[in-house]
C-alpha cells in the first residue's frame, strides 16, 4: 500500500489493539479522503471508539502504521483536529466561554479570537445568553451543545464525532445535523462513529462497517447505493382495501413483503424501476410509490451474518433498530 | 508543547486558588489566626468586666487572716503578675524581653477579706456563697485555716492545708489568684514560725537563668534553645502541610476530571505528557503561594515580638528547595494515584503508604530536630523519598549538617524527584483512560513497566 497522501486525511494500514489480550481493533486499513464525511458504523463494543482513540493518538496501536492529515504522529496534528468523545465532559465548575476559550487556547487560538468564536458558535446554537454560566448549572441537552462547539471552535481540518447523537432529543438531533452539515460546507474532513443507521444514512458520503474489531465494509454511499438499492419499492395503496397480493404478478417483481404501510416489493435483478413502477402504479393506484433508500441496516447486517457471526440475526437488528428508535430518547 | 502546558498550569492555578475553600481555608484562617493571637489579649485586657466581692475566712491559726488581706491588695496582685510574665518571656526568649511589652491582660481582681471568728458556724457562711436575688452572691469564696497550717502538730511531718468553699460566680482566673495568695501568705507564715526569714527565703529560692552561649564549629551563638527547638518543628510543618496540601488538590482535581469525563476531551488536545507537567507546575505555583503567605505571617510575627534575627534567611532559601523537591515526588506520586482510580473513595488505600511516607518524617522532627547528627537523622536525610524532609529538620536545628550532605541530599531529591515524575508519566498514559475495578500497587508498576 502507499503512504497516505496529500489527498487522505486518515490512513491506517493493518492497525491493531489489544487489550489484556483481546483484540479491539484487528489490522484495521482505513483511507478518508480529504473533505469526506465518512461514517464508522456497527454495534457497541465493535471497536470504533477504540479506532477513534488511535487516529487521534490518544491510545497507541501495537501493531500498523497510521497518518493523520500529512503527520505519522497525530499528536503533531492535534492543532487541526477536533474531536467529541462519546463520553463528553466539561469542568462544571467553569464558565461556559471559559471554557470553549480554553479548549480553542489549547489548539493553537490566539485569546483574542478565541473569545470572538466562542461566542459566535453559541449564538449560533442559541447558547448566548448562557455563555456566562457556569457549566454545572446548564441543562445536559445544552452541554451537549457546548461540547460541540468545543469541537469545532478551531475549525479543524479533520472532525472526529463518536457518537454525537446518542442521548439526544430529536430537536438536538436536528440541530446537531445541521451544524455537521455546515462543517462539511466548510471542507473539514468527518468522520463520526454512531450505531444508528439513519444518521450514517444521511449524513455520510462514505460508510465503513466494523464488527469485533475487524473492518467489513468499506463503500460510498453512492456505490451502496447502487449495489444495495433499486430494487426494493416501497408500495403504499391510495384505498386501505386494495388486493396488493395481486402485484406479485406483475412482471419484474420477484417477490412481495407486507409492511405497515402498504408492501415492499423486491424487483428481479436488472429490471428498470421505472418500468416496474409504471406497471405497479397500473395495477393498484398509488398514495405513495417510491424507490426505498438504502437502510445500512440490512447492509450490515447481511454482512455480518455471510461471516457466520456469533450474534443471532434477531438479536443484533433488534439491537440496531432499537437502539435506532431508542438512540432518539 | 510549552504553550499547552502553560495553559493547563494556569488553568489549574487559578481553579485552585479561586475555590471558596481555598481562600478561606489557606490563605484567610491563618491570617487571621496571626491577627486574633496579636490582636484578643489586648482585646481581653479592655473589656473584661471588674471582678469585686467579698472573701470570707476562718482564720483558727490566727497568722493568716490580716496578711491574706494585704496579699489580696490589687496592686499586689499586679505586681506579681508582670513579674511571672517577665520570668515566661525571658525564658523563651531572653533576646525579645528587653524589646517586648505584652498586653497587661485583665485588671486584678479587688477582693475584700472579711475575718470571721475561729468557731464560726460554717452553715449560713456557705449560704451566702449562693447566687441571691440579683444574681449575686453575698461572698466569692470561704476559707478555713485549720490550727496547724502555720505551726506543725505534735509529732507531725506535714503542715495542715486549708479548706477553700467557693460560689458559682467565682470565675477560674479569680479562684488561682486566691490560692496563690493563700499559699504565698501560708508559706510566709510558716517560715516566719520556724524563725525564718521569709524574705531571705525567697531571694535564695531565685536563680536567674541566662540564656546559654551555644559554642559550635562556627563560633559561639547566642542560643534561643525554645525558638531553636521549635524551629525544626515549624519547618517541618511547613513541609509538610505545603506537600499534602498541593498533592492532595493534584490527586482530587485530576479524579474530578477522570469521572467528569474531561479528561478524554483534554487528551484530544494535549498529550498525557503536557497535562501530567501542566497540572504538576499549576500545582508548584499554588504551593508557592502558600508557602509564601505562611512564611510571610511567620516573618510577620517574628518582627513583631523583634525576633526576626534569629532566623536564618538562608534556610528559608532552603525551606523552598526541599519543598520543591519533595513536593516533586509527592506531588507525582498523588497524581499517579489520581490517573489511576476513578473515585476518592478507591484512593485511599493506594494513598496510604504514600501518606504513611509523608506522615513519618513529619512525626519524627522533634526527634530528627533533638539529635540531629545522629546516625539515624544522618541516614534518614539521605533516603529518598523522605530525606527533604529530614534534611530541612536537620539544617533547622541548632547544629545544621555540613554542605556536602545538603547537597547530597538535594542530589538524590533530584533523582528521586526524576523517578517519581517518569513512574507518574508512565501510569498517565495508561490511566486516564481507564475505567475499571480500582488498581493496587502492583496494578501500577505493571503499567509503567508496560508503557
Amino acid at each position: 500500500m502507499t503512504t497516505g497522501g496529500l489527498a487522505d486525511a486518515v490512513v491506517l494500514e493493518g492497525v491493531t489493539k489489544r487489550f489484556e489480550g483481546l483484540k479491539a481493533v484487528d489490522a484495521l486499513d482505513l483511507r478518508i479522503p480529504r473533505g469526506t464525511t465518512c461514517g464508522f458504523i456497527g454495534p457497541s463494543g465493535a471497536g470504533k471508539t477504540t479506532a477513534i482513540r488511535l487516529i487521534l493518538s490518544i491510545l497507541l496501536p501495537d501493531a500498523g502504521r497510521l497518518s493523520v492529515l500529512g503527520h505519522d504522529d497525530a499528536m503533531q496534528a492535534k492543532d487541526r483536529i477536533g474531536y467529541l468523545p462519546e463520553e463528553r465532559g466539561v469542568y462544571r465548575k467553569m464558565r461556559v466561554d471559559a471554557f470553549l476559550q480554553y479548549m480553542a487556547r489549547l489548539k493553537g487560538i490566539a485569546p483574542e479570537v478565541a473569545r470572538e468564536r466562542a461566542l459566535r458558535l453559541l449564538g449560533q446554537v442559541g447558547l448566548a445568553d448562557s455563555a456566562s454560566r457556569r457549566c454545572e448549572d446548564l441543562s445536559k441537552g445544552m452541554l451537549q451543545r457546548v461540547q460541540f462547539v468545543a469541537a469545532i471552535v478551531h475549525e479543524p481540518e479533520l472532525l472526529i464525532l463518536d457518537e454525537p447523537f446518542s442521548g439526544l432529543d430529536p430537536v438536538s438531533v436536528q440541530m446537531l445535523r445541521g451544524l455537521i452539515v455546515e462543517q462539511q460546507l466548510r471542507g473539514a474532513t468527518i468522520l463520526f462513529s454512531t450505531h444508528v443507521m439513519a444518521n450514517a444514512e444521511a449524513l455520510c458520503d462514505h460508510v465503513v462497517m466494523i464488527h469485533k474489531g475487524r473492518k467489513v465494509l468499506d463503500e460510498p454511499m453512492s456505490t451502496l447505493r447502487r449495489q444495495y438499492d433499486l430494487r426494493r419499492l416501497h408500495v403504499e395503496p391510495l384505498s386501505a382495501d386494495a388486493d396488493l397480493s395481486a402485484l406479485a404478478g406483475v412482471e419484474g417483481v420477484e417477490s412481495i413483503r407486507p409492511t405497515a404501510e402498504g408492501c415492499e416489493l423486491l424487483l428481479v435483478s436488472g429490471a428498470a424501476p421505472a418500468d416496474v413502477m409504471q406497471r405497479v402504479a397500473a395495477c393498484v393506484p398509488p398514495a405513495r410509490l417510491e424507490i426505498a433508500r438504502i437502510r445500512l441496516e440490512d447492509v450490515f447486517i447481511g454482512l455480518v451474518t455471510q461471516e457466520g457471526g456469533a450474534e443471532s440475526l434477531h438479536a443484533l437488528r433488534s439491537h440496531l433498530q432499537g437502539q435506532a428508535q431508542g438512540g432518539v430518547a | 508543547m510549552i504553550r499547552r502546558i502553560g495553559l493547563v498550569a494556569t488553568r489549574d492555578f487559578i481553579a485552585t486558588v479561586s475555590r471558596k475553600g481555598f481562600i478561606i481555608g489557606i490563605l484567610l484562617m491563618p491570617a487571621i489566626g496571626v491577627a486574633l493571637s496579636l490582636l484578643v489579649p489586648r482585646l481581653l485586657a479592655s473589656h473584661a468586666p471588674p471582678v469585686h466581692g467579698e472573701i470570707r475566712v476562718v482564720d483558727r491559726s490566727g497568722h493568716v487572716a490580716a496578711s491574706l488581706q494585704q496579699a489580696l491588695k490589687p496592686s499586689v496582685i499586679a505586681a506579681q503578675r508582670d513579674a511571672r510574665r517577665q520570668r515566661l518571656i525571658a525564658d523563651a526568649a531572653p533576646e525579645a524581653g528587653r524589646n517586648l511589652s505584652l498586653p497587661a491582660g485583665a485588671p486584678p481582681p479587688d477582693l475584700a477579706v472579711r475575718s470571721l471568728p475561729g468557731e464560726v458556724d460554717l452553715g449560713p457562711h456557705k449560704e451566702a456563697l449562693k447566687r441571691g436575688e440579683e444574681g449575686r452572691p453575698a461572698a466569692l469564696a470561704l476559707v478555713v485555716i485549720p490550727p496547724d497550717a502555720v505551726v506543725r502538730g505534735e509529732g507531725r511531718s506535714a503542715y495542715g492545708g486549708y479548706e477553700l468553699f467557693i460560689s458559682t460566680a467565682l470565675g477560674d482566673a479569680t479562684e488561682s489568684v486566691l490560692r496563690d495568695a493563700l499559699e504565698d501568705v501560708l508559706v510566709r507564715a510558716r517560715l516566719e514560725a520556724a524563725g525564718l526569714d521569709a524574705d531571705v527565703v525567697s531571694i535564695a529560692q531565685e536563680v536567674a537563668r541566662p540564656a546559654a552561649t551555644l559554642v559550635g564549629e562556627k563560633g559561639e551563638q547566642r542560643a534561643q534553645r525554645n525558638f531553636n527547638r521549635m524551629l525544626p518543628f515549624i519547618m517541618g510543618a511547613l513541609l509538610f502541610v505545603a506537600v499534602v496540601l498541593c498533592g492532595q488538590t493534584l490527586m482530587t482535581s485530576l479524579i474530578e476530571e477522570k469521572s467528569s469525563r474531561v479528561v478524554e476531551v483534554l487528551l484530544s488536545a494535549v498529550s498525557p505528557l503536557e497535562l501530567m507537567w501542566g497540572k504538576l507546575l499549576g500545582q508548584l505555583a499554588v504551593g508557592l503561594l502558600v508557602m509564601a503567605v505562611y512564611i510571610g505571617l511567620g516573618v510577620l510575627l517574628l518582627l513583631q515580638f523583634a525576633l526576626f534575627g534569629l532566623l536564618d534567611p538562608l534556610l528559608i532559601v532552603y525551606l523552598v528547595v526541599f519543598f520543591l523537591l519533595s513536593y516533586l515526588v509527592f506531588g507525582a506520586l498523588m497524581m499517579a494515584v489520581g490517573a489511576a482510580v476513578n473515585q476518592q473513595a478507591d484512593a485511599q488505600s493506594l494513598m496510604g503508604p504514600i501518606m504513611l511516607l509523608l506522615v513519618l518524617p513529619y512525626a519524627l522532627s522533634p526527634v530528627i530536630g533533638r539529635n540531629p547528627d545522629a546516625p539515624f537523622s544522618v541516614v534518614l536525610s539521605l533516603v529518598p523519598p523522605v530525606n527533604s524532609f529530614v534534611m530541612m529538620v536537620r539544617l533547622a536545628s541548632d547544629s545544621p549538617p555540613p554542605l556536602w550532605q545538603v547537597l547530597l541530599s538535594v542530589g538524590i531529591g533530584i533523582a528521586g524527584a526524576a523517578v517519581a515524575v517518569w513512574f507518574a508519566a508512565k501510569v498517565f498514559r495508561i490511566g486516564l483512560l481507564m475505567h475499571g475495578k480500582p488498581p493496587n500497587f502492583a496494578t501500577l508498576l505493571r503499567w509503567a513497566r508496560q508503557a
